[in-house]
């Protein structure tokens, strides 16, 4: 038996045993009546980052009785407070807790699960630490800022037998599962390339003048493993416009349209053989990810993928594959178009190819955690899916054509780019041990 | 003045012409200039050093006479050109002189028509129909329809009405509609252009002409609010023609913002070759302009790795970057090639080891060593281990050289 499902049900009994001794103070509903969820059935919640992502996150997982949040932690005291008045209305009691160190976060609180909406470069040890908690995790893609991070979380998810669910939402859409069924079903033929597009880069905001930390930030913390910078009152949100915490718009929306490329090639568990592109990046200003970018990956079996901004694809955003028998494009909105038409009608019979099937991002998780399957999402698709934009990136930075094993999951023959693979952490922070 | 400018013109260019015989591939390129309601005096100069600069190409400037005096003697041996660029917006030429113009290009001769060329001649029909597209000097629907581009895709528009018009000057974006074709293959597909005016309603034949670029005349800056044809090429007879709305160049300015923009620059020495030839062999500057900001060129040119570190090593980083951006982008150039890349290498150390150097550009260097360091830089990060200010990206740097063997 899972662990985090062993404490789940230690709690549940001494509930019981509380119920016993003390029966005047149980509510209602703790028993389960008035169409509420019995404790037993409940999943103890927190979360981890509580920002703009990390609100709305929290906001779903809310909306679902059986999840109970009581703990909240950020670096930002405003999104602490924010946060917790909303835990606090939606239970009309004051009981949710804050903390400002996620260490304290993981000492104190039992949880079931927990949900990570972070700046990329704090990805790795924090979801290692949950991990090693046993905690089931919802994480915010892309899995991680560098290759080896995200193998180190894969790594402590397996070892830990914990539920990881990625926020890769565009999976549990409709539009795109059924795109990727058609495609997964032969619909558009032997696929041979596939096209994805993502958004452009913006406009430099040159280099801001150093402020003075406002007095909500733990500026010192928030910058954490990455290398420290005086604060120029950039933080949360535009973190990902800098290498030190990101890959930028490449990165940033490697977890959706990538990964649905994969998931419609069925390469959730490969990547490619070699990648080859280049990037443009600002001359100016603390903002130095790429705003343009154009890669060519091809993997074992010949199929190729061409990664690049949505001004440099013919189609914009969304993802296009290329079978011998015609296109199938699908992007957000809904859309979803074919070369054919014809076959967007199409049924697939019980013994063509079922794809995983979810219809609600976070559910799809709590199901998981009660279920002990797989999610829609697991790490390791994840790992897949960013590991074709942090590719990408060192190909662009590095100017090189690069040579990956997918098997090892290693640059060959490259010294110069395999250091990319990592990122060393600023003391004292460390990885914690899997 | 005048005069002067000509005769310096021609003993420029004689002994450019001596220096480019050793080149293999010169181009003979002519600048016909004279009269303009811009400061054609200023421009022409310009577009001379842009493209000798090249060193694809020895350049000539012929000025027509001045405005109002007497054509018959502007009668150019057109035929010994591989490219004319038109900086010329005024009086007819002769029918003789257009005759032979006219044949210069049906025969496979170059045209540049560089911004106020598209507002010349309304009534030369066959002119109109080699620059696709122009503006003012009294053009209306009977010139043909307006042509831009509406939501990705182009529109022939015959709506009556003026053509030729723009708002205030401003910086705006230039977007790429064709990165396949050899002018603009590789250049980033949105790039931000320096203060100059933005061309709009432009009208004309529009035939055998494909748009390169747009950008949109936005209607907070007094435009159309549409994305109208920056960048465009045409073919007539068997010639070609490459026609930029780029470039504003005024009477009474100090500077050209809009010259110096290395966007334009690229452009227009890539169309010219292009027209010249019908293939573009210069490589990309390390920093043309994108859509993060604009580059401009300090005396048209871009700087030499030598003046780069030379700036590198004085220059508070702190507040700009565009020198080690500049020596970044050599690094990807170099595509890992080991000699390139240790010679950087180099550099970096001595910005490393210098006194003069910030402490920002010493992280910046830093950060880059932490990839692309060999063992050379090895002992100069060890003496900076202990160093109050850096020693986070020494370890950093350190850390990751060391973690690949």
């Amino acid at each position: 038996m899972n662990s985090s499902r062993r404490e789940f049900l230690k709690r549940s009994t001494s509930a019981a045993v509380g119920a016993l001794i003390l029966p005047q103070i149980i509510p209602s509903s703790a028993l389960g009546l008035n169409g509420t969820t019995p404790p037993s059935d409940r999943i103890v919640m927190g979360s981890i980052g509580v920002g703009s992502q990390g609100t709305s996150n929290m906001n779903a997982f809310l909306k679902f009785k059986q999840v109970q949040y009581v703990a909240v932690c950020d670096v930002d005291t405003k999104h602490i407070q924010a946060a917790k008045e909303k835990v606090d209305s939606t239970y009309g009691n004051k009981n949710c807790r804050t903390y400002g160190d996620f260490r304290e976060f993981l000492e104190k609180e039992k949880l079931d699960a927990v949900c990570l909406s972070l700046p990329d470069h704090w990805h790795s040890i924090i979801a290692v630490s949950c991990a090693n908690k046993k905690l089931d995790i919802y994480g915010e893609k892309p899995l991680a800022r560098s290759i080896r991070e995200g193998q180190a979380i894969s790594a402590a998810v397996h070892k830990n037998n914990i539920i990881w669910q990625t926020g890769s939402w565009q999976r549990s859409v409709e539009n795109f599962h059924r795109g990727v069924e058609l495609v997964r079903n032969g619909r558009i033929g032997k696929i041979s390339h596939v096209e994805v597009g993502l958004p452009d880069g913006g406009r430099s905001i040159g280099t801001p003048p150093v402020i003075p930390v406002p007095e909500e930030l733990n500026w010192e913390f928030w910058l954490g493993p990455a290398l420290n910078v005086p604060y120029r009152g950039v933080s949360h949100w535009n973190w990902r416009w800098i290498q030190d915490y990101s890959g930028g718009q490449l990165t940033d929306w490697a977890g959706h349209h990538i990964d649905i490329a994969h998931w419609g090639l069925g390469f959730d568990g490969t990547g490619p053989v070699s990648i080859e592109g280049k990037g443009v990046y600002p001359r100016e200003g603390i903002y130095n990810t790429a705003v343009e970018y154009d890669f060519n990956c091809v993997y074992k079996d010949g199929t190729t993928m061409r990664v690049a901004n949505a001004s440099r694809q013919k189609y914009g955003m969304g993802t296009i594959w290329y079978g011998d028998k015609g296109w199938l494009r699908v992007d957000r909105g809904d859309v979803i178009e074919a070369s054919d038409p014809k076959i967007l009608n199409e049924k697939i019979s019980e013994n063509e190819i079922q794809v995983y099937k979810s219809t609600n991002h976070q559910q799809n998780f709590l199901e998981c955690i009660k279920s002990r399957k797989e999610t829609i999402t697991p790490v390791d698709t994840a790992l897949r899916s960013i590991s074709v934009g942090l590719l990408g990136e060192i190909a662009m930075l590095t100017g090189q054509k690069i040579q990956w094993n997918p098997e090892k999951q290693e640059i060959i023959d490259n010294k110069m780019a395999s250091r990319l693979l990592s990122r060393p952490y600023r003391q004292p922070w460390v990885l914690p041990l899997i | 003045m005048k005069k002067n400018i000509l005769f310096t013109s021609l003993f420029v260019a004689i002994l450019f012409f001596f220096n480019a015989c050793k080149e293999k591939h010169a181009y003979k390129a002519l600048i016909v200039t004279g009269q303009n309601n811009h400061n054609w005096q200023a421009s022409s100069p310009i577009l001379k050093q842009l493209l000798d600069q090249t060193k694809l190409f020895t350049t000539i400037i012929i000025e027509t006479p001045a405005k109002g005096k007497d054509m018959s003697v502007f009668n150019p041996d057109f035929a010994k050109y591989d490219v004319v660029v038109l900086d010329y917006n005024g009086d007819a030429w002769t029918e003789k002189t257009r005759v032979a113009f006219v044949d210069y290009v049906k025969n496979g001769g170059g045209v540049v028509a560089y911004h106020a060329a598209d507002n010349a001649f309304v009534n030369w029909k066959e002119y109109n129909e080699m620059i696709g597209l122009g503006g003012w000097d009294g053009r209306t629907e009977k010139d043909g329809p307006y042509v831009y581009f509406k939501d990705g895709k182009q529109i022939c528009d015959s709506t009556p009405g003026r053509g030729g018009s723009h708002g205030a000057r401003h910086e705006f974006t230039v977007q790429i509609r064709n990165t396949e074709h050899p002018i603009t293959k590789g250049l980033p597909v949105k790039w931000l252009h320096a203060e100059d005016e933005l061309y709009s309603q432009l009208r004309g034949p529009a035939r055998n002409m494909e748009i390169l670029a747009t950008a949109y005349a936005d209607t907070a800056k007094g435009g159309t609010g549409r994305d109208e044809p920056m960048l465009s090429i045409i073919s007539y007879g068997k010639g070609r023609i490459f026609h930029t709305t780029l470039g504003h160049c005024g009477n009474g300015d100090k500077t050209f913002p809009a010259l110096e923009c290395a966007g334009f620059i690229t452009t227009f020495q890539r169309g010219t070759e292009w027209a010249a030839s019908g293939v573009v062999t210069q490589n990309i500057p390390v920093d043309f302009p994108n859509s993060a900001g604009t580059v401009q060129w300090a005396e048209y040119k871009p700087l030499s790795l030598d003046e780069i570190v030379s700036k590198i090593e004085k220059y508070d980083v702190s507040k700009s970057r565009k020198y080690l951006y500049d020596l970044q982008n050599r690094i990807r150039y170099a595509e890992g090639n080991a000699e390139t890349l240790l010679s950087y290498e180099k550099l970096m150390v001595k910005i490393l080891e210098s006194n003069e150097a910030t402490i920002d550009a010493k992280k910046f260097v830093l950060r880059e060593l932490s990839w692309m360091g060999s063992d050379y830089c090895i002992p100069q990060l060890k003496k900076l281990e202990s160093s109050a200010d850096l020693k986070d990206e020494v370890k950093f740097a350190l850390t990751r050289i060391q973690s690949i063997k």
